[in-house]
């Protein structure tokens, strides 16, 4: 969107407004992550509680002229303001269909909203699982996990993995700052078990964690949030909305239990707290502009190798840019930040400083 | 709005719980990556008070307004992978299947 006109960023927005409202009218949760996410991705402010509906064969015409990729991340930006109700209503999810349909996207995630909307949710967890992870889990080169024992999954841990688990711990002999160390450090200071170890997390996942210290988000709910919104717009293939979508399932709505990788909590809505729709549409913006200067999945890049080099230098080849001032004003804290960890993590953190608090 | 769900229970006996499990599962896996039909879900019940009596209840809700989920449900029941699904149910219960239809009228939230 970015580059758009004024005029086409509107009429965008109103199409979108009217696909997600319910029959009482968008909701503020809607209105104010659409409003970042437009803001961050175009720079135009559009409040989003005043505009005029736009029907599904006028946005049509508006987006003629733009291409399939463009058009779907459109449905997937309805498809996040669908993602953040509960209840669902089941003409929201047909209408989101209806505009998908209109502007030429046949999107599963569409889908997955629609059997949320149905109460289908164990139906819809699996939907998500196969679009987003498992199909591409069956083509993807796994080399770059550095696993040594068969992992059947990508949220499997497939056991102990000595061999794995010692690569891990050798981070901790890199130079301060390095890619490495830095995510050794994070493991360390949370208390955290090393991929490889009999109560790690599966090698897969564990590729996050070196995406967490390069765009620098903390690991609470809210780091993880924004880290797989980033991480999710970063890969070039669509699929990588599932997990924003996952993200919203376990600590927003509460629509999705368990992944095998995190459970839900929603003992706080974690998208709709103060500052989160800037922190997330930030997460956004910059995982679009890593997607257009790298256009590799962050999933697939090889870390282990990357290990010793300067996390700035990363940052540097990855394509990423800082976040926004309106990010950091919305306390979006880094990866060392006390901020961004959860009570657990610093409970940890302060036993192994020493006590402190 | 609220729209009424519909419910089917197969009531079976079987030596292989194990065998029902699968099947049902098998059966979400492919429900998850078919287009949306009415069918939302199964439980499969085990009863206490009789060892070898299963439960299976099937959800169906409301797809398109214009068409109940009673509707939605014996669409599902005139496709061909739900006739071979029945078949192979009936590979592992001994006897018949009873099955039972039910409007609901109240859920929980």
């Amino acid at each position: 969107m970015a580059g758009d006109t004024p005029e086409h960023v509107l009429l965008v927005s109103r199409g979108m407004a009217t696909a997600v409202a319910p029959d009482d009218g968008i909701t503020h949760v809607q209105a104010e992550l659409l409003h970042a996410i437009t803001l961050a991705l175009t720079g135009e402010d559009v409040n989003y509680l005043e505009l005029e509906p736009l029907g599904s064969d006028e946005l049509a015409d508006v987006l003629r002229e733009r291409d399939q990729t463009y058009r779907q991340r459109i449905v997937h930006h309805m498809v996040l303001g669908e993602l953040v109700l509960r209840p669902l209503p089941l003409e929201v999810s047909r209408r989101v269909e209806v505009y998908a349909t209109a502007i030429g996207v046949e999107d599963r995630f569409v889908r997955v909203a629609r059997r949320y909307a149905m109460g289908a949710y164990g139906l819809a967890w699996k939907d998500l699982q196969r679009s987003g992870f498992t199909e591409h889990w069956e083509q993807a080169d796994r080399s770059a996990l550095r696993a040594t024992v068969d992992v059947s999954g990508p949220f499997e841990g497939g056991g102990a993995d000595p061999e794995l688990e010692a690569k891990w711990e050798a981070f901790r002999e890199l130079p301060e700052g390095s890619l490495g160390r830095s995510v050794w450090q994070m493991y360390d200071g949370r208390g955290f078990a090393l991929p490889g170890s009999a109560h790690g997390p599966s090698p897969y996942l564990a590729q996050h964690d070196f995406v967490h210290v390069i765009a620098d988000y903390g690991t609470n709910l809210k780091g993880e949030v924004e880290v797989f919104a980033f991480l999710g717009r970063a890969d070039p293939d669509p699929k990588g909305f599932a997990w924003l979508a996952t993200l919203i399932g376990l600590f927003e709505t509460g629509y999705i239990e368990d992944t095998g990788f995190f459970e839900r909590d929603v003992r706080e809505h974690n998208v709709r707290a103060p500052g989160m729709s800037t922190r997330l549409a930030d997460a956004i913006a910059r995982g679009k502009a890593v997607c257009e200067y790298y256009e590799t999945d962050l999933f697939e890049v090889d870390y282990h190798e990357l290990a010793p080099r300067a996390v700035e230098e990363v940052r540097e080849m990855l394509g990423v840019v800082p976040k926004s001032a309106e990010a950091l004003a919305s306390d979006s804290p880094g990866i060392f930040d006390r901020a961004g960890m959860s009570e657990l993590q610093r409970r940890i953190a302060d036993a192994r400083a020493g006590g402190e608090a | 709005m609220r729209y009424m769900n519909f419910t089917q229970t197969i009531t079976v006996r079987s030596e292989h719980p194990e065998e029902l499990v699968k099947l049902l599962d098998d059966w979400d896996r492919n429900q998850a990556s078919a287009d949306i039909m009415g069918y939302i879900g199964t439980h499969l019940l085990a009863d206490r008070e009789d060892p070898g009596s299963y439960l299976i209840v099937a959800e169906f809700a409301v797809v398109d307004p214009d068409v109940s989920a009673v509707d939605e449900a014996a669409r599902n029941n005139d496709r061909p992978e739900t006739q071979e699904w029945a078949r192979k149910l009936l590979e592992v219960i001994d006897g018949d299947p009873a099955y039972h239809h039910y409007d609901e009228l109240y859920r929980t939230g």
